[in-house]
């Protein structure tokens, strides 16, 4: 009876449902989702002749309805690297079959037995200029107040990036991060809490930097490169940027799960990750994909600042997604 | 002499019609049979009841059997906060709504037709454009670099900007906006139904303006502003887009919280508590507000 009931609702919930060869790509929506159409499902579809119909945005709640129903109308979804780790371990996803996908070119950081890359990505600290006097120079100038005054934006949601930059800010080393050292993090984050606004989508990170409603933020680094290729009048620094990434994956009980598969060799190929590099600013998991690129595209890669970099560790955040998730939303409620 | 006696019978008859509208507000007609209800009944129980049935049986089963779900619901301050700044949000928006909607409402419902009409396309028309649109709308007005703000520092009234988002104030102002028409509307009914005579009488009686108001068309129209009021308060609670954009994460509402559990952190079973509990709250609100109402009737006192 319950199974039948959420199957209704479920059925209910879901905007899209596909035809047999059809198959449904759910991703973020916003200039990440239209440059994966072009630069994945287009070029796929011409190839195959396999419509790729596109959903979103990404629900994770979606996702475990349909998978628990056992009516599931997404066959590729782009879903965080941590939430990934954790819902393979849960049981809501298919093993990725490595028969079809070419495993030997992907990055090994990005790729799971459940999980192929989408494209990887790094946080910057970006400021608007015009609302800026000076360059913030690192982290920690996100937290002086006297030095930078004036609006700053993070990250709302409970994910890997804020406690970090929060620890980094008081001092803590790169390599010591791990294990969080969570009563710390939110002392920090306390000295400036009247001085965050937060922002929940990429578009929104977008206009509050643009405007200068924010001063300055910790910003995904492809959401910059298109401010920076619409004209505004961006700062941005490299210095200790986080990465982390997206990655694909086929829900458990996908209607099209051979052509899932192919979809995703085509995503994780080099030209196809090449082209949506070049798109939107997001490096490839792909290490042949660069060779595919025009160089000045990759330029603007976070490859290309991998001094300092920090990969955030996303076994940490999956094995702890659920304790730090109820102190983040607790201590950004009071 | 004559005319006192006219004057005083006049009066009381006014009484006597004012009790009367209320009465017919208050009655429930019931069909004689139940066969034809049968289809929509199918449909609310498919539609409302199941769903509640399962929230509740996720609440207590996951992600084991027992009542855990609700010890840490009621248990943890922070939830506590999150609820009381449901209602205190949901409050504030209805008495702010009835309000601004009360004169709207008045004057729709005394102008010419033909220019209500236009009046009223326009409150409608604002329903038809999407949510989400219109309140971004309200963010670009509202912001410390917004429309506002803007204007108020060029013409020199403030040298600050006034923090009108991501506050309480945000909140209010932008859900004010939306829940407007659900309030006019059943309003209007309500004050369309009264005879204007009845205000012509009671200045006849004497009555200032403002007596005839508090006295004669408050009270006449007190069964629109409580469904209007009812229907706000009820909405609100359960509101998601405007406060989470408009608001603060200090001023989070049960809503947003619920999508939360359900959405990223995928604690159904914390996530249906909180939806069940808010369901209970607003049913013994709604029946308090049916007592209430049934006890004014029954009294015909106001």
């Amino acid at each position: 009876m319950k199974l039948i009931i959420t199957g209704i609702l479920a059925g209910l919930l879901a905007t899209t449902a596909a035809k047999a060869e059809d198959m449904v790509f759910t991703s973020w929506g916003g200039t990440t989702q239209e440059a994966q159409t072009k630069s994945w499902a287009e070029p796929f579809t011409a190839a195959s002749g396999i419509k790729v119909m596109q959903d979103g945005p990404t629900d994770y709640g979606k996702l475990k309805a349909m998978v628990d129903s056992g009516s599931v109308n997404w066959d590729v979804v782009d879903v965080e690297m941590d939430f990934a780790i954790k819902a393979a371990k849960d049981g809501l996803l298919e093993p990725i079959d490595f028969t079809s996908v070419p495993k030997a070119d992907l990055d090994p950081r990005f790729t799971t037995d459940h999980a192929v890359g989408s494209f990887y990505y790094s946080f910057v600290l970006a400021w608007n200029k015009g609302a800026v006097s000076g360059e913030p120079a690192g982290w920690a100038d996100m937290f002086d107040l006297k030095k930078f005054p004036g609006k700053r934006t993070f990250y709302k949601w409970s994910a890997p990036g804020v406690i970090e930059i929060a620890l980094l800010a008081d001092g803590v080393p790169a390599d010591k991060l791990y294990p969080l050292d969570l009563d710390r993090a939110f002392k920090k984050l306390d000295t400036i809490k009247s001085d965050i606004i937060w922002w929940g989508g990429g578009a929104e990170s977008q206009q509050l930097i643009a405007s200068g409603e924010a001063a300055f933020g910790q910003l995904w680094n492809g959401r910059v490169f298109a401010l920076e290729k619409d004209g505004a009048d961006v700062g941005v620094s490299w210095n200790q940027n986080l990465t982390a990434a997206d990655v694909l994956v086929v829900p458990k009980g996908a209607k099209n799960k051979d052509t899932a598969m192919k979809f995703l060799a085509a995503a994780s190929s080099p030209a196809g990750q090449a082209k949506f590099a070049e798109a939107s600013g997001y490096a490839p998991i792909n290490t042949k994909a660069k060779a595919e690129m025009p160089a000045d595209a990759v330029k603007s890669l976070p490859d290309a600042h991998v001094d300092g970099q920090i990969n955030l560790d996303m076994n940490y955040w999956a094995a702890n997604r659920d304790t730090i998730a109820a102190r983040w939303y607790a201590w950004q409620a009071k | 002499m004559d005319e006192t006696v006219r004057a005083v019978s006049s009066c009381s008859r006014v009484a006597a019609m004012s009790v009367e509208i209320r009465r017919n507000f208050g009655t429930v007609r019931v069909p004689a049979g139940l066969n034809g209800l049968l289809p929509a009944l199918i449909l609310i129980v498919l539609f409302f009841v199941v769903p509640v049935l399962v929230l509740l049986l996720r609440s207590v089963t996951e992600p084991e059997p027992g009542l855990q779900n609700y010890a840490a619901l009621l248990g943890d301050g922070t939830y506590a906060r999150v609820f009381f700044n449901t209602f205190l949000v949901a409050a504030l928006v209805t008495i702010v709504t009835v309000l601004v909607a009360f004169p709207v409402a008045w004057m729709l419902a005394i102008v010419p037709s033909g220019l209500a009409s236009i009046v009223f396309g326009i409150i409608i028309l604002s329903m038809w454009t999407n949510l989400l649109t219109r309140t971004y709308a309200w963010m670009v007005l509202l912001q410390r670099t917004g429309v506002i703000n803007r204007t108020l520092m060029a013409t020199g009234v403030i040298d600050q900007p006034l923090p009108l988002i991501n506050n309480l104030t945000g909140v209010t102002i932008g859900m004010v906006y939306i829940m407007l028409p659900f309030m006019i509307l059943p309003l209007v009914g309500t004050l369309r139904a009264i005879d204007p005579m009845t205000l012509r009488a009671a200045s006849l009686c004497g009555a200032s303006p403002f007596q005839a108001f508090r006295r004669i068309l408050l009270p006449l129209s007190l069964p629109g502003v409580a469904a209007g009021g009812l229907m706000v308060f009820v909405m609100s609670l359960g509101y998601f887009v405007t406060p989470a954009l408009l608001g603060g994460t200090s001023n989070m509402m049960l809503a947003e919280m619920i999508a939360q559990m359900v959405q990223s952190l995928l604690n159904w079973g914390l996530g249906s508590a909180a939806a069940f509990i808010l369901l209970v709250v607003t049913m013994a609100l709604y029946a308090l507000q049916l007592r209430l109402a049934g006890a004014r009737r029954m009294s015909g006192g106001i």
